[in-house]
């Protein structure tokens, strides 16, 4: 998941590395998601990753709906 | 207690360990470092670091098992570079990045650059906010296949 100056820039990245290109989010919706995903203490013994159906109910909740989030069965 | 419930047991007290080392430090701990730390033997740091790693928890580095990342943490230096309170950190990417500050509960600037120009973008997280910055995210791997290649992704 990389920074870009604009949409020209994203272009040009993936004509280099000869990607498709996936998914833009604002810096806001990507500040949204890291505050969400990282927020709880990874410290403490009760902390366990999300399930599959928890981090796609995130996405949804943050507006990321299309199938380029969906997350593959355990 | 059973040698599974053992095993659950040691892999908290371990990711509890090199979360705050790395929240403390900057940097995940090593292996030998973990060992004299809890204290446990080398052999028994190294299997829980797998099991945490077969969990996605941990990202180690090939060979010789050590931590490359323990998200959002980066173990090796990256275009991300973290700048909290007193401390400084790598995060895996600008997601990663951004929620290193989430999870140490400060004030941040995040010095990145653009993907595609390395022109720099300092971005700044003040009283849990996000400073209005230009720039956007792109997220080139479809989340069904971010684990397929953690290291590129």
């Amino acid at each position: 998941m990389l920074l870009f100056w604009s949409e020209e820039h994203i272009e040009k990245w993936c004509k280099d590395w000869n990607l498709s290109r996936g998914e833009i989010i604002t810096l806001d919706s990507c500040y949204r998601l890291a505050q969400a995903w990282y927020s709880p203490d990874r410290r403490e013994p009760e902390w366990r990753r999300r399930t599959i159906d928890e981090a796609e109910a995130l996405f949804v909740e943050l507006g990321f709906t299309s199938s380029f989030w969906r997350l593959p069965e355990n | 207690m059973d040698a599974e419930q053992a095993q659950i047991a040691l892999d908290k007290i371990v990711r509890h360990h090199v979360y705050d080392y790395v929240m403390r430090e900057g940097l995940p701990p090593t292996i030998t470092e973990t060992s004299s730390a809890l204290p446990r033997s080398l052999a028994e740091v190294r299997a829980s670091f797998q099991r945490l790693a077969d969990g996605h928890i941990l990202v180690l580095q090939k060979g010789n098992g050590e931590i490359l990342m323990a998200n959002p943490f980066s173990a090796v230096p990256t275009p991300f570079l973290v700048k909290a309170e007193d401390r400084s950190y790598y995060g895996n990417c600008i997601w990663d990045a951004m929620g290193i500050p989430a999870m140490l509960q400060q004030d941040a600037t995040i010095e990145a650059s653009c993907g595609c120009c390395s022109t720099a973008m300092n971005l700044k997280i003040r009283n849990g906010s996000l400073e209005e910055a230009r720039g956007i995210v792109h997220f080139a791997i479809p989340a069904a296949h971010w684990w397929d290649d953690i290291v590129f992704n």
